[in-house]
């Protein structure tokens, strides 16, 4: 009985509503919603600087950024699944796990909601897919400053979070790549795996040395591992005579960086990241084209490199990574 | 006259009722599209089969609980998801490759559960520490088997048309959880079965003189649960169009949450599958009007926490002794 009332309930209010809902769509606002991983981590506070900073300089857009409280690909779900229901005009999402997404994502396309993604480049179902920059390439960035501050000759090897995370295994092979141009690099145990665990790191950097006395270069990969690594090396006491540069966090690999146990890192700036996603779905919006070349007026991204996509949709890639060291942690607040 | 149990599916129904005016109030005509209801009726069977199959463990008694319902369902993927191409080869009969996708993932949802089964009947552990246990070894297992990477199913139309495709207006996957939970509560309310169960949850001790086979019904009851997680598993595959080791870790707590607010008595031998269904959609009305309404993701982990231990409660106060004894008469424990 109860139910029944419910649903009478129901079709009358979706009676009513539907009177109003004309003056709701009557405004042309558009809608940019971009969904994060995880709400609360450093990295995503960053990017929502990026987010709120392009709704404030665009009018008739509005921006916001949402994100599950536990990082869980299924409240991730969950989250874009009810934007779509609120038939917001775009969304900007950054996967947990790109793959959960394409049911939900392939609906949202099919209700005409413009989908752009960041660090996706395996999602089929996008319109444009965001890459602060060519993994091997990155990987390359780091081998030329080992190499430099090495003098081109010694031991080196490299880290990775997980021989799974396939773009730590990218840069690990950019770099070695790039390093197989100068006969005297040796490349030792390469992709040592730190399960981005910096305790893991630690104690594998520790065993590299002792096994390794003379090793001169080390390319981290996860995020963590240059902590790991400079604990290990500032321990030694071989600050001076190392060469540890890889992905890290400027706050987390502060004293580090202070101490020299890490001489440089580089990472992409989630706020850029943000706001390059807002701009192309912005622009896929208006229907605009996206092209190898063009330059999206943020620093990183002058030059973009477009390509095909695993799916229907395109993969926009910048070098958008930002060199950090002693000298300029402190201007980065995460 | 009501009895505890109309008073619970009443509060229950009144309950969802009073959020979809919220949300009427709240939010407007965007919440009230048929496209928002057939949205949020593909997110309640994955939870809703979890809490059901709560709701069965915790009406065994002693403790009963399953905290490996989502590990068991998110395995039951990744070993379907290896075994069904070697029967059937998906690009020439998807059809058949779902059936066998879902066969095997039944298979391992029948294992799983009669491994619980067999440790908490037979081997009397403690309900909440063996599926403790199973849970990491189910979810280890699947880290050992994808390397921790998610498996791709790819769009293949037959499975997604399932998993997120209504029809008549009705998300089959909606469907397919109600024809379960009726089925369940047929089973609970007049097979011996269920007689039975309700009748050890309320005191094992009892049920034993009284010529209940104690051991081989936590056996089977477990090994049905296992058997609802395991369709859960399904759905997810078909939902996501892919499959994780590590998905819906927070289903466990909600999962819980479900039961306790449809009822269910953590204590045993009380619990109704109506009530368990009401209050997984009220649970997912309010999740998605907490999204309408912009609400921080934060707000809504507290909201859970704040229920649960409200609901916990309200289980434990007895409204009947302050209301006029010809309003109530305590309703017996039956389903």
């Amino acid at each position: 009985m109860l139910k029944k009332n419910k649903t009478i309930l129901a079709t009358f209010a979706t009676s009513i509503a539907l009177s109003y809902s004309g003056a709701v769509i009557a405004q042309d606002e558009q809608e940019i919603v971009t969904v994060v991983k995880v709400t609360g981590e450093n990295w995503f506070t960053r990017m929502e600087e990026g987010v709120n900073a392009y709704g404030e300089e665009h009018e008739n857009i509005t921006t916001r950024q949402v994100g599950p409280g536990r990082a869980d690909a299924a409240q991730q779900a969950a989250i874009v699944q009810d934007l779509i229901s609120q038939g917001v005009d775009a969304l900007a999402i950054v996967p947990m796990d790109p793959s959960t997404l394409e049911g939900v994502l392939r609906r949202a396309m099919g209700r005409g909601i413009t989908v752009i993604t960041h660090e996706a480049d395996n999602l089929q179902n996008t319109h444009l897919d965001l890459e602060a920059f060519d993994n091997a390439e990155f990987g390359a960035h780091f081998a030329e400053d080992i190499a430099e501050c090495m003098g081109y000759e010694g031991k080196w090897t490299s880290f990775v979070g997980a021989l799974g995370s396939l773009t730590h295994v990218q840069w690990a092979d950019g770099g070695a790549e790039y390093m197989s141009q100068f006969p005297d690099m040796e490349l030792i145990s390469p992709k040592n795996e730190s399960f981005n665990d910096s305790n893991r790191a630690y104690d594998l950097a520790k065993q590299i040395l002792r096994s390794h006395p003379d090793i001169k270069g080390f390319q981290g990969g996860s995020a963590i591992d240059v902590i790991g690594i400079g604990r290990a090396v500032e321990e030694a006491g071989l600050e001076d005579e190392t060469c540890v540069y890889g992905l890290g966090l400027p706050r987390d690999t502060s004293a580090y960086l202070d101490s020299g146990a890490v001489d440089g890192i580089a990472f992409w700036d989630p706020k850029d990241a943000g706001y390059v996603m807002n701009i192309l779905a912005n622009k896929v919006l208006n229907g605009e084209e996206v092209t190898t070349g063009d330059d999206l007026g943020v620093s990183g991204y002058e030059n973009v490199t477009v390509t095909e996509g695993p799916g229907e949709g395109k993969i926009v890639r910048g070098q958008a990574w930002v060199d950090v060291d002693a000298s300029n942690w402190s201007d980065y607040p995460f | 006259m009501f009895s505890i149990k109309d008073a619970e599916f009443l509060f229950l129904a009144g309950i969802n009722a009073m959020l979809v005016v919220a949300a009427l109030v709240l939010v407007g005509s965007q919440f009230m599209t048929p496209y928002n209801f057939q949205s949020m009726g593909t997110q309640v069977p994955e939870l809703g089969l979890l809490a059901l199959g709560v709701m069965l463990a915790m009406i065994s008694g002693r403790g009963g609980i399953d905290l490996s319902g989502i590990a068991l369902a998110n395995l039951a993927g990744v070993v379907a998801f290896q075994v069904a191409p070697v029967f059937v080869v998906l690009d020439t009969a998807p059809v058949e490759y779902f059936l066998t996708f879902s066969a095997v993932a039944l298979i391992v949802g029948v294992l799983g559960g009669a491994l619980n089964g067999a440790l908490i009947g037979y081997a009397g552990m403690t309900p909440i520490i063996a599926t403790l246990g199973t849970q990491l070894l189910f979810s280890g297992i699947a880290v050992g088997i994808t390397g921790g990477s998610a498996l791709q199913l790819g769009y293949i139309p037959v499975i997604d048309n399932f998993g997120n495709m209504p029809l008549w207006g009705v998300p089959r996957t909606f469907i397919l959880f109600i024809l379960i939970a009726l089925t369940l509560a047929v089973i609970l309310r007049f097979t011996r079965f269920g007689i039975h169960l309700f009748l050890m949850g309320s005191n094992p001790t009892a049920a034993r003189f009284a010529g209940v086979r104690v051991k081989s019904l936590w056996f089977r009851t477990y090994l049905l649960v296992g058997v609802l997680a395991s369709i859960a598993g399904i759905i997810i595959a078909a939902r996501t169009s892919s499959i994780k080791w590590d998905y819906g870790t927070s289903y466990v707590l909600v999962a819980i949450l479900i039961s306790v607010m449809a009822g269910v008595r953590p204590e045993g031998g009380h619990g109704r599958v109506v009530c368990v269904v009401l209050a997984a959609t009220a649970l997912q009305i309010l999740s998605s009007l907490f999204n309408f309404m912009q609400f921080s993701n934060f707000f809504r982990d507290c909201a859970w926490g704040l229920l649960l231990l409200l609901f916990l409660a309200n289980t434990r106060i007895d409204w009947g002794a302050y209301l006029p004894s010809a309003l109530w008469s305590r309703g017996e424990s039956k389903p």
